[in-house]
């Protein structure tokens, strides 16, 4: 009965390090899994690594192309959200094999305990089997081993436990770059259409600064022709400053000449200016003797109208008186002899009226013509009805003249026209009178600047030769023989000098037989 | 018809103007009293004297010693009494101004002495005739110069 228990026992033993050396190989092969998946693990986060560090370069690359940065970021954020995926399920899975080999630490415990008993029971069973002993030991050794092995296995699995939290740790510092990175990104984009916009500004100013450019290269391009001009110019003008500087001293010489003569001329002209002095003296002097004789003539004439008269008057009484006594030939001589003395009446009248014009005063005044003219024809009424006149005046203004020399002027001209009137035709004297300047007359002695009064007597009466125009206004020129027509050659004298008393022309216009004009301008004012 | 006798006052230096101006009147048909005098002094004594008669026409010479024509004329227009005489200005000479001057003054009539006696007895009668008539108004200026026909 001891035996069979003691095999029975041995048999148990048998059976239990079996399976001890099953359960060994199924941890060896289990740690050598774990090995490989750790190692798995190390490449995989080596892969990552580097695949980081290339993103960091691609994210670089993507700064600058924008669109495809931000693809690839999201891509990145899936990926790295897979890892992050990964790494829970690696976790997990160290957390079991955690578990797992405490397990085995806690059987290896219970092994040891068994072992010791299995020694005391080996030591009781030294006695019955040497074999078992043997066994026994050798089984000590293994088990010795195998725990020596776990320990090993539990280090390791400790190892890896640092190993992964090191990577999930690296994993959580990875997702918060790619965070940084997505926002940087996202600046950067800002900017970039920041700068696009920008860029579109910068563009439209640049075609603005563009055509600014093209219209200042014209403007330069004017200004340049407009250069070239001016400088064309100044040339010219410092030519003509050159020409002008030789004019200038060809001057200069002549002016120095002039002065000469401009000295040589004063002398001269205080030599005239004595001589004028002196020929000035000379006129007045003359003046004042002429006065006298115009003054003596005029007492003269007179005087001698009233013994005359009375020479005249006693011959016509003696005539009448003693008409019967008378010869014929006595008769004849007295006719003679009144004559005689009615043309010395009419001489003295005459030259009474010529030196009157000279010596009295000058006095002019604004005179109506047509009054003068009426005192004319009045005093000639007798002859004006005796020749059946006409004596027609239209438009007459008035006249800024000596009153009694124009009265005289008048009489002497109307008279004329009268006593030298065509026989057989009827007598018809047109006077008028005008205002005109100058200019309008073209006549040499009157200023194209004055105003005239211009006063015309026309008749048509015997004329005269034209070439007698001038002469009739000298004194006592007569184309008539006294027998014919009377007169003394003084009437018109008298006029031309009462025309030049007044600062005025006379001018006489006449063919033979058809009629005569006198036309005067004095100054209208 | 007797016409009324004329007094006439004649005022002139010239004894031979004197003698003619006489020997006129007598060859007239009109009854006339000639008094004469020969200076303008003499003249306005005879007219201011309240003693005698005015005459009915004064014939008045301008050059005349002491006082002239022009200065009697003045004074006898300037008179109450006397202006209303009807004066005929005698002269030899002829000159507008004078002339103007005169019947600006006042005179009646202007004669000048004609150089025929034929003239001068006309003219004479003339001037005695329209005063006779009554006529002693100042005439228009034209006809204020008489002369023979």
């Amino acid at each position: 009965m001891v035996i069979e228990n003691e095999k029975k026992n041995s048999d148990k033993k048998f059976f239990a390090n079996k399976e001890l050396v099953a359960q060994d190989e199924e941890k060896e092969k289990r740690s050598a899994e774990l090995t490989i998946a750790n190692k798995e693990l190390a490449f995989q986060n080596d892969e990552k690594e580097k695949r980081a560090a290339e993103l960091v370069i691609a994210n670089k690359e993507l700064a600058f192309q924008n669109d495809e940065k931000e693809k690839r970021a999201e891509e990145l954020i899936i990926a790295n959200k897979e890892l992050a995926f990964q790494n829970d399920e690696k976790e997990k899975r160290a957390a079991e094999l955690t578990i797992a080999n405490k397990e085995l630490a806690f059987q290896n415990d219970e092994k040891e305990k068994r072992a010791a008993e299995l020694v005391i029971a080996n030591k009781e069973l030294a006695f019955q089997n040497d074999e078992k002993e043997k066994r026994a030991e050798e089984l000590i050794i293994a088990n010795k081993e195998l725990a020596f092995q776990n320990d090993e296995k539990e280090k390791r699995a400790a190892e890896l436990t640092i190993a992964n939290k090191e990577l999930a740790f690296q994993n959580d510092e990875k997702e918060k770059r790619a965070a940084e990175l997505v926002i940087a990104n996202k600046e950067l984009a800002f900017q970039n259409d920041e700068k696009e916009k920008r860029a579109e500004e910068l563009i439209i100013a640049n075609k603005e600064l563009a055509f600014q450019n093209d219209e200042k290269e014209k403007r330069a391009a004017e200004l340049t022709i407009a250069n070239k001009e001016l400088a064309f110019q100044n040339d010219e003008k410092e030519k003509r400053a050159a020409e002008l500087v030789i004019a200038n001293k060809e001057l200069a010489f002549q002016n120095d000449e002039k002065e000469k003569r401009a000295e040589e001329l004063i002398i001269a002209n205080k030599e005239l200016a004595f001589q004028n002095d002196e020929k000035e003296k000379r006129a007045a002097e003359l003046v004042i003797a002429n006065k006298e004789l115009l003054a003596f003539t005029y007492v003269s004439g007179h005087d001698l109208q009233e013994p005359l008269r009375k020479i005249q008057t006693f011959a016509t009484i003696l005539l009448e008186s003693e008409n019967e006594n008378l010869s014929e030939d006595g008769k004849y001589n007295f006719q003679r002899m009144q004559l005689a003395a009615g043309r010395m009446q009419q001489l003295i009248d005459d030259l009474l009226a010529f030196s009157r014009i000279s010596t009295t005063e000058l006095k002019f005044e604004k005179i109506e013509l047509s009054v003068i003219i009426e005192e004319v024809k009045a005093e000639l009424r007798d002859t004006i009805q005796e020749k059946l006149a006409t004596i027609e005046t239209t438009g007459l203004g008035s006249a800024n003249i000596i009153a009694f020399q124009f009265r005289q002027l008048m009489y002497n001209l109307i008279s004329n026209a009268l006593k030298f009137s065509n026989p057989g035709v009827q007598s018809n004297i047109i006077i008028r009178s005008r205002i005109v300047t100058g200019s309008q007359l073209n006549i040499e002695k009157l200023s194209s600047e004055k105003t005239y009064c211009h006063i015309t007597i026309k008749d048509n009466g015997i004329g005269f030769e034209p070439h007698f125009s001038e002469r009739i206004f000298e004194v006592f020129q007569k184309l008539h023989g006294k027998e014919v027509y009377g007169g003394t050659g003084i009437g018109l004298a008298i006029v031309k000098k009462i025309v030049e008393n007044h600062n005025g022309t006379i001018i006489a216009t006449s063919e033979l037989s058809k009629g005569a004009t006198f036309d005067i301008y004095i100054p209208a004012n | 018809m007797l016409l009324k006798e004329l007094n006439i006052l004649l005022a002139d230096d010239d004894t031979d103007d004197c003698i003619f101006f006489k020997k006129a009147l007598e060859d007239l048909i009109i009854p006339t009293n000639l008094v004469a005098v020969h200076d303008g002094e003499q003249l306005m004594d005879l007219l201011m004297n309240a003693n005698n008669e005015l005459p009915h026409i004064l014939f008045l010479d301008i050059n005349m010693p002491r006082k002239n024509g022009f200065e009697c004329l003045s004074e006898i227009k300037l008179n109450d009494k006397l202006n209303h005489l009807p004066v005929i200005v005698f002269s030899t000479s002829f000159e507008q101004e004078v002339v103007n001057s005169l019947y600006n003054n006042g005179a009646q009539y202007f004669i000048r002495k004609p150089s025929e006696f034929l003239k001068f007895k006309e003219i004479i009668l003339q001037s005695l005739t329209l005063v006779a008539l009554g006529d002693i108004t100042q005439p228009i200026r034209e006809n204020f110069v008489l002369k023979a026909q």
